[in-house]
């Protein structure tokens, strides 16, 4: 070792009295932690997953309908593949990410009977990979990137067809992992839109429209989610009409609803302040040129106060994610109640409570670690900050 | 006719009318949506009346309020309140504390020390706060059983029951002195508030023996002398309550006194006080970056050491950005309080919901859940408020 080195180390770890007692206790705080994760992952039995682990991820979809997910995860990780490349190829640091999280999913859906259909994903992956790397360097980049919106746009419906078309299992039998996708989806689609609405009409110049949208914004975050779950398992139904068995709807649609309307209200205070950090003179370069309201909120305001935004959208849309394990509250089997439930019930897995609380942990900070990497990509492309 | 249409464009011609007009509408629309609403709900029970009839079921967690299952629904409720709030403020507190000293970690030119930093918030803050809960629960349980409890020469006992630590139980002139303390704090903050005030306006402070008194040391010294000569003026107002561990006949353990320390307390405080910690990080982590490098090179060049830099220079102005979303960081962690249903620590949401199990009428149940969160997020804010002004007044 250098002089130079020693000195560095010296400097860094033990400059100071105040540095070195923060050096020595990181370092207890350190070897406890790895002592306590290497003492539990040696006693660890993970039989509890592996057994498991079509009850985690799908929950009771019976087999019959396997081919639904299957062709959904194809369809999806067509769209994921190809829209890494299609607008500028990622950096090496993000790739090595993608690959990882890839390695990971692949490594959780495989067992004997289902290779087959991994293999198919992976090659659809690769494939779609480098032909989107192909046509973006040729003319045909802006085409696909247009149809790439399209379909993302459509992602969701087509799901849904793919999820119910010709006798498909019923809402209540969606559950695992599958079901905390299916609702954040849905709760993130439908409450991003209705979001932007309320802000707008929070930032409105129109006393009523104003004092309407606050009073719902403020009402909705007023309770916890919980509540208001609660509320959709006791009255909700009650408040429905009676036509078309609106009043009978499941479980999971009623989680759906108060999902939404709860991501609405979030989803409204974020882009009220993007709306409130656009500068003056835009409306008023706007005003003067004479565009009316439409045109000037979609093509003006909007697109500058998301992009300012995006960050703290993408954080909330995670929270939301993460909110969708509340749904024990609608006795949904969602993958955290699966998760408690094995170990609880099985009498072939009592005492591995931890063990699959791990894993669930482990699949839900996976989808929230991507969503947080793709924000900070964005946010990049869009020059935040720099600009 | 053509007159009228002709006016009719005129009126509509005018920004301010056709405000008006969409206003108008817009407020039918929603009167519709209201009046249909309330038409439904006059159909269910609104009333709070089966608040007033026995509980009947038992609360394992009361404080203050001495809570028997005899007891209405209203003393069983406000328990729950109680409960909330306890573990709101505790939970607030040390949040902060955690979330103020990681967000400065994060920043750190130490390397071990920024990692802890960095792992704790990507691994935290990226799981639920359910996950977190039943962790910490799941923890507790695995503590030793009661009949292999650890214990600390009478002074702490450990098990899966729960931490007992030693307390002090008031005895007859216990609430005399707890008045006298509270007098005392509101004297010494009215001395130092007139002799600061006094300092500042004549520019000199109050020397005796040649020693300067500023009006903060002096109301210290005040409320330190009037508490401990009037502790042993009364004669040990307060007894030690030391916890202890016997088996009774039958041979099962039992444990009295102290202070208790339950898992589920323990369970729904550590995932608060550690998911709200990550949050608070980043915003720590935020407004300090978003300060100018400028003011840490010019306490450097005036030589404060790395401490004094970070408590007299940096945090004091960063607090200003802080405070806002920290406000809201304490309002969600108030909402997140109400998950700890899943492990039946019973506060507000976990006994309502019980009582709309017993007694159904859910809907005015969930109004006063409503209105109770409500007025609890308007104290924090309000004392949020009050901090933040008198944060953003210095130096300005």
């Amino acid at each position: 070792m250098s002089n130079n080195s020693i000195k560095w180390f010296f400097g860094t770890f033990f400059g100071s009295v105040f540095n070195s007692i923060v050096t020595v206790l990181s370092a207890l705080i350190f070897l406890f932690l790895i002592n306590n994760i290497i003492g539990f992952i040696s006693t660890a039995e993970w039989e509890v997953v592996t057994v498991n682990r079509r009850l985690l991820l799908i929950g009771r979809m019976p087999a019959e309908h396997e081919w639904r997910i299957w062709s959904i995860l194809w369809i999806t990780s067509f769209l994921i593949f190809s829209s890494i490349n299609s607008w500028g190829s990622p950096s090496k640091r993000n790739l090595l990410f993608i690959s990882f999280i890839t390695l990971i999913i692949c490594l959780i859906f495989t067992t004997s009977s289902t290779i087959l259909y991994v293999v198919i994903s992976l090659v659809i992956c690769i494939v779609s990979y480098t032909v989107s790397y192909f046509i973006y360097k040729s003319s045909y980049q802006k085409y696909s990137q247009n149809s790439l919106k399209t379909l993302w746009i459509l992602l969701l419906p087509i799901i849904f067809t793919l999820l119910l078309i010709g006798d498909g299992p019923s809402p209540n039998l969606w559950g695992g992992f599958l079901l905390n996708i299916i609702l954040a989806s849905i709760a993130i689609s439908f409450g991003f839109p209705v979001g932007i609405m309320f802000a707008l009409g929070r930032a409105s110049s129109l006393p009523a429209i104003k004092i309407i949208c606050t009073v719902y914004i403020e009402t909705i975050r007023g309770a916890p989610l919980v509540a208001w779950l609660l509320l959709a398992w006791f009255v909700l139904p009650k408040f429905l009409p009676t036509f078309w068995g609106l009043n009978e709807i499941s479980v999971v649609i009623r989680a759906m609803i108060i999902l939404s309307a709860f991501t609405s209200a979030y989803t409204a205070e974020v882009i009220r302040g993007g709306l409130q950090s656009i500068p003056k003179g835009q409306i008023e370069a706007a005003d003067s040129l004479n565009l009316n309201y439409r045109t000037k909120i979609s093509l003006i305001i909007l697109p500058q106060a998301i992009r300012v935004v995006i960050p703290a959208l993408i954080s909330t849309f995670i929270g939301v994610f993460k909110d969708t394990s509340l749904v024990f509250i609608l006795a949904l089997t969602d993958l955290l109640q699966v998760g408690r439930i094995i170990p609880e019930q099985d009498p072939e897995f009592f005492g591995k409570a931890l063990e699959a609380l791990c894993i669930v942990a482990f699949l839900f900070w996976i989808v929230s670690i991507s969503l947080s990497n793709l924000s900070t990509k964005v946010e990049k492309s869009l020059g935040i900050g720099s600009r | 006719m053509n007159l009228f249409v002709n006016k009719l464009y005129i009126w509509s011609r005018s920004q301010k009318n056709r405000n008006l007009f969409i206003q108008f509408i817009f407020i039918i629309f929603v009167s519709f949506f209201i009046y249909y609403l309330i038409s439904k709900a006059l159909l269910l029970d609104m009333t709070l009346s089966h608040f007033d009839s026995r509980a009947g079921f038992g609360i394992s967690h009361t404080f203050v309020i001495d809570y028997t299952s005899n007891d209405s629904r209203w003393v069983s409720y406000f328990t729950g309140v109680i409960n909330t709030i306890r573990v709101c403020i505790v939970a607030i507190f040390f949040a902060t504390l955690l979330g103020t000293i990681m967000g400065v970690a994060r920043l750190s030119k130490n390397i071990l020390f920024s990692t802890i930093s960095y792992l704790y918030v990507e691994i935290l803050r990226n799981t639920p706060l359910l996950i977190q809960i039943i962790f910490w629960q799941i923890i507790f349980l695995k503590l030793p059983r009661i009949s292999e409890a650890l214990t600390f020469g009478n002074t702490v006992v450990i098990s899966n029951r729960g931490i007992l630590l030693p307390s002090a139980s008031p005895s007859d002139n216990g609430n005399i002195w707890i008045t006298i303390i509270i007098i005392t704090v509101i004297l010494s903050l009215i001395v130092s508030y007139i002799i600061n005030k006094k300092e500042d306006l004549e520019g000199k402070s109050i020397k005796l023996f040649n020693f300067k008194f500023n009006g903060n040391l002096l109301s210290i010294l005040l409320f330190l002398t009037i508490t401990i000569t009037t502790y042993f003026i009364l004669q040990k107002p307060f007894n030690l309550d030391l916890p202890s561990l016997y088996q009774n006949n039958k041979g099962t353990f039992l444990q009295s006194g102290g202070f208790e320390f339950t898992p589920e307390f323990g369970a729904i405080l550590f995932a608060l006080v550690m998911y709200t910690g990550t949050f608070i990080t980043e915003i720590v982590r935020g407004s300090i970056q978003s300060l100018s490098k400028g003011q840490t090179e010019a306490a450097q060049a005036l030589g404060l050491s790395d401490y004094q830099t970070m408590t007299l220079i940096v945090l004091p102005q960063a607090l200003r950005s802080i405070i806002p979303p920290l406000t809201n960081q304490y309002l969600n962690l108030t909402k997140n309080s109400s998950l700890s249903v899943v492990i039946a620590y019973p506060e507000l949401f976990m006994i309502s919901r019980t009582i709309m199990n017993n007694a159904g009428r859910a809907l005015p149940v969930f109004f006063l859940i409503l209105i109770t969160y409500l007025l609890l997020s308007l104290v924090i804010s309000i004392f949020m408020n009050v901090i933040n002004r008198r944060v953003t007044r210095i130096g300005t």
